[in-house]
């Protein structure tokens, strides 16, 4: 029968009475922070990626591009910060294009709040979008929701907390682009240190008038050292209990051997050849 | 077939949403007011934004400006406040210049009124909108969480104005001149603050007259007795 | 071509070298043949008024009505071809309802004026469409009180609302007239239809923006107006059509409505009576100054 197949409808209505849950999707335990200094914005994040209580990736980029002087830090699930971010990277851009202006922090995060208020919260993208535009120094918090806060330091992911504990304590106004980096990088290591969602490297991203540094590991708490063995088995372990050798012939009964010349590859195999 | 009592279908198997707020979602456990005195409208707010039991933002502005003497104090879901002001600061944006003329408080009211009413099932959203403008004066409008719409003479809203009543109630003196006005407001919400969990941080006062809006702060610091800014 | 003439009459949204828009000017030409209507804006309310040439005996006298009401507070009478003011008419009870629907309040008469030139402007671009063969005259009394929404509860302090700026009046009666190129104006007086110049005339006669004329006076005026305006047509009957907007202490509190039967009587038998003795001296007149009417013409 061609269409829509609903006979798991009554499965699932009964399954999810009885109290199964839906699947869940990976999110990422995260912490992610962001702060203004004299003339510019910093914005920083782990690199931890998890799929429940695995680490997907020890190494992943949570700061993500959305024009040369906006960038965005995301948190929540991976893959809806990612689409989310290129989505309003690509209209901006558009937008820009035939306005003939700089893009505005602002309007990266109207579109990024009504874009995710159109959704209920089903796209869960938290973000901290920051930049320098004509207007001067943006930074602002975009929750899934689509609500938003503009403040001098923000924090959010599941590290938020730990992360916020460091901004609160040290936080002044009028820092030097040193003094910013060094604190957001430290609220991030609080982070990497307290939460178990977050871990690895700090990525720092450091947006002033004139450019955009981004540090990627730009601290690395967490380098793997040296094993102070080796735990290669040498040869010969293993014993050998049997051995058996099954010649070509015999192999022909069941399947059809072709011979290759020199450097030839199957054609199977060809197609499956990844440049 | 069995059914438990915190599935998330009852027996019709229809999907009933307990909580207002969805999970995760920024909420304004707030206390807001708005009132009418002798040369306009004040309008004040609390600063607590609040996910959970996390304080998402101590130093929130919940007054937000719709046109130049028109304003509203916003509770429930943050984003679904900012969303409806954002529309109607935009409706009223676009009456200004198609019509050639600035839109009545009534006007901006009954934009508000007319998002939350005919988008009542999927908003939690509790405002108050209060204006001034040459013919009207001040004026107070409240809109609570169904979609009607109330003019008062003072109104108030959030978590923390079930604290407040009885004070309210007994303060309240129509045609207060400015300086009360501002003492009976800042009164009102140190009260709601001190009492609500979910309120804190600055109280914030926006003060609409014909010289147009003026911002007051006032942090707890100082017992909010000092006006900063 | 000579068969066709110019060729830049043939449809809309076409302009002649010299700048004109002849399918405009031609519906104009529809309005010039239609009974005169007139508006007067009183100090406090309006008058409409429309002479309605009577085209056939088995024709009910009092049915086959010409003065629409729009919204509660506002009217439209329109000279021309009459399906189009009909159609007129229900196009600004819609954008009077669309209002009260967004806005919940009553459109003001200067709005529903904008709305209503911005509909008729319209019907001057597009090939598919002609230009509306009226011209309408729109009247209203916009309320002088405070308005509250539509579905409010309550009316906020008992002593009024505090900051109000004393000493300026707002509302008050509204008169516009819209033509088929969508153009229109707030007037005073007045007037369209076959006997426009007339009427015109004496409308300025009335020295209407000294806003002193009652509307009492205002309903004798117009009913005057319109015998006169018919004078120069007499070889047809007619008959004579009349609404008006009060103020809110006035006889129709705000609203639209036809004006009753023995006022409207009254001004009809003092119409007559001026008539006649114009008429007299008319007549004395006529020696003199044959040429006159024929230089009043357009």
């Amino acid at each position: 029968m061609p269409g829509f197949d609903f006979s798991n409808v009554n499965r699932n209505n009964a399954l999810h009475a009885r109290g199964v849950p839906l699947p869940k999707a990976t999110s990422t335990g995260t912490t992610i922070v962001g702060c203004i200094f004299e003339n510019g914005v910093v914005i920083a994040a782990d690199t931890r990626a998890t799929s429940g209580p695995i680490v997907a990736d020890k190494n992943c980029e949570k700061l993500h591009y959305i024009a040369p002087q906006i960038w965005c830090a995301g948190a929540g699930t991976a893959a809806d910060t990612e689409f989310t971010t290129s989505l309003i990277s690509s209209q901006l851009e558009l937008h820009s294009l035939s306005t003939g202006r700089k893009p505005r922090v602002v309007t990266c995060m109207t579109m990024l709040k009504q874009h995710l208020f159109r959704y209920q919260g089903h796209i869960g993208a938290y973000l901290v979008v920051a930049g320098v535009d004509p207007t001067g120094v943006g930074l602002f918090t975009v929750h899934a929701h689509g609500s938003t806060d503009k403040l001098p330091y923000v924090t959010m992911g599941s590290g938020s907390l730990a992360a916020m504990s460091v901004f609160e304590t040290q936080w002044k106004s009028k820092m030097t682009e040193q003094e910013a980096i060094d604190l957001a990088s430290n609220a991030i290591q609080a982070g990497i240190f307290n939460d178990l969602g977050s871990g690895s490297n700090v990525d720092v991203a450091v947006i002033t008038k004139d450019k955009t540094t981004l540090k990627r590991g730009y601290i690395k708490p967490n380098e793997r050292s040296k094993k102070q063995k080796s735990y290669v088995f040498k040869r010969g372990t293993t014993a050998v209990l049997n051995e058996k050798i099954i010649t070509r012939e015999e192999i022909s009964k069941y399947v059809t051997v072709h011979e290759l010349k020199g450097d030839e590859t199957a054609l199977g195999e060809k197609m499956d050849l990844d440049v | 077939m069995e059914f438990g009592t915190s599935g998330m279908l009852n027996e019709d198997g229809i999907h009933v949403d307990m909580d207002r707020l969805k999970k995760g979602e920024v909420n304004l456990g707030t206390s807001i007011m708005a009132i009418n005195f002798k040369d306009g409208v004040i309008l004040g707010a609390d600063s607590r934004t609040t996910t959970g039991a996390y304080i998402a933002n101590r130093v929130t502005d919940k007054l937000t400006q719709v046109h130049d003497t028109i304003w509203c104090c916003r509770s429930g879901s943050a984003a679904d406040t900012q969303a409806v002001a954002d529309i109607v600061h935009y409706q009223l944006g676009m009456y200004d210049i198609q019509n050639g003329r600035r839109p009545t408080t009534q006007t901006a009211a009954a934009m508000f009124q007319e998002l939350c009413y005919e988008n009542k099932d999927r908003l939690s959203a509790g405002l108050i909108i209060a204006g001034w403008d040459e013919r009207h004066g001040g004026q107070v409008y409240s809109i609570p969480l169904g979609g009607s719409l109330h003019k008062q003479s003072y109104a108030i809203g959030g978590s923390g104005s079930t604290y407040i009543y009885g004070y309210c109630d007994a303060n309240w003196k129509e045609g207060m001149d400015e300086e009360e006005a501002v003492n009976f407001v800042k009164g009102a919400l140190q009260e709601a603050i001190k009492w609500d969990g979910s309120s804190g941080g600055v109280i914030r006062m926006v003060v609409l007259t014909k010289k147009g809006a003026n911002r007051h702060l006032y942090l707890p610091d100082t017992q909010y007795s000092v006006r900063h800014q | 071509m000579t068969s066709i003439g110019t060729g830049y009459d043939l449809t809309n949204s076409v302009f002649s070298p010299d700048g004109r828009n002849f399918q405009v000017e031609y519906a104009v030409k529809a309005v010039e043949n239609g009974g005169t209507s007139i508006g007067i804006r009183c100090k406090d309310g309006v008058v409409l008024a429309v002479e309605k040439v009577i085209s056939s005996k088995l024709l009910k006298p009092g049915a086959n009505k010409r003065i629409a009401t729009i919204d509660r507070h506002m009217g439209a009478v329109s000279s021309g071809l009459v399906p189009d003011g009909r159609h007129f008419v229900s196009r600004a009870r819609d954008e009077a309802s669309s209002w009260r629907k967004v806005y919940k309040t009553p459109i003001t008469t200067a709005d529903l004026a904008s709305r209503m030139g911005g509909y008729l402007q319209a019907y001057t671009l597009y090939s598919s469409v002609r230009p509306f063969g009226i011209t309408a005259i729109v009247g209203g009394w916009d309320s002088e009180l405070e308005l509250p929404v539509d579905g409010q509860v309550g009316s906020g302090p008992s002593i009024g609302a505090g900051g109000k700026v004393e000493g300026k009046k707002y509302g008050g009666p509204g008169l516009y007239m819209i033509e088929p190129s969508g153009l229109y104006w707030g007037y005073y007086g007045a007037a369209t239809g076959k006997g426009r110049q007339t009427a015109k005339a004496e409308l300025e006669k009335l020295d209407l923006a000294a806003g002193k004329l009652s509307l009492e006076d205002g309903v004798k005026e117009a009913a005057r107006i319109i015998y006169v305006a018919h004078a120069d047509n007499k070889d047809k009957e007619f008959e004579l059509e009349m609404t008006w907007i009060s103020n809110l202490d006035g006889p129709t509190k705000g609203r639209h409505e036809e004006v009753p039967k023995e006022i409207l009587e009254e001004a009809e038998r003092l119409a007559k009576k001026a008539l006649e003795g114009d008429d007299d001296e008319e007549e004395t007149k006529e020696d003199d100054k044959p040429a006159e009417e024929d230089k009043m013409e357009e």
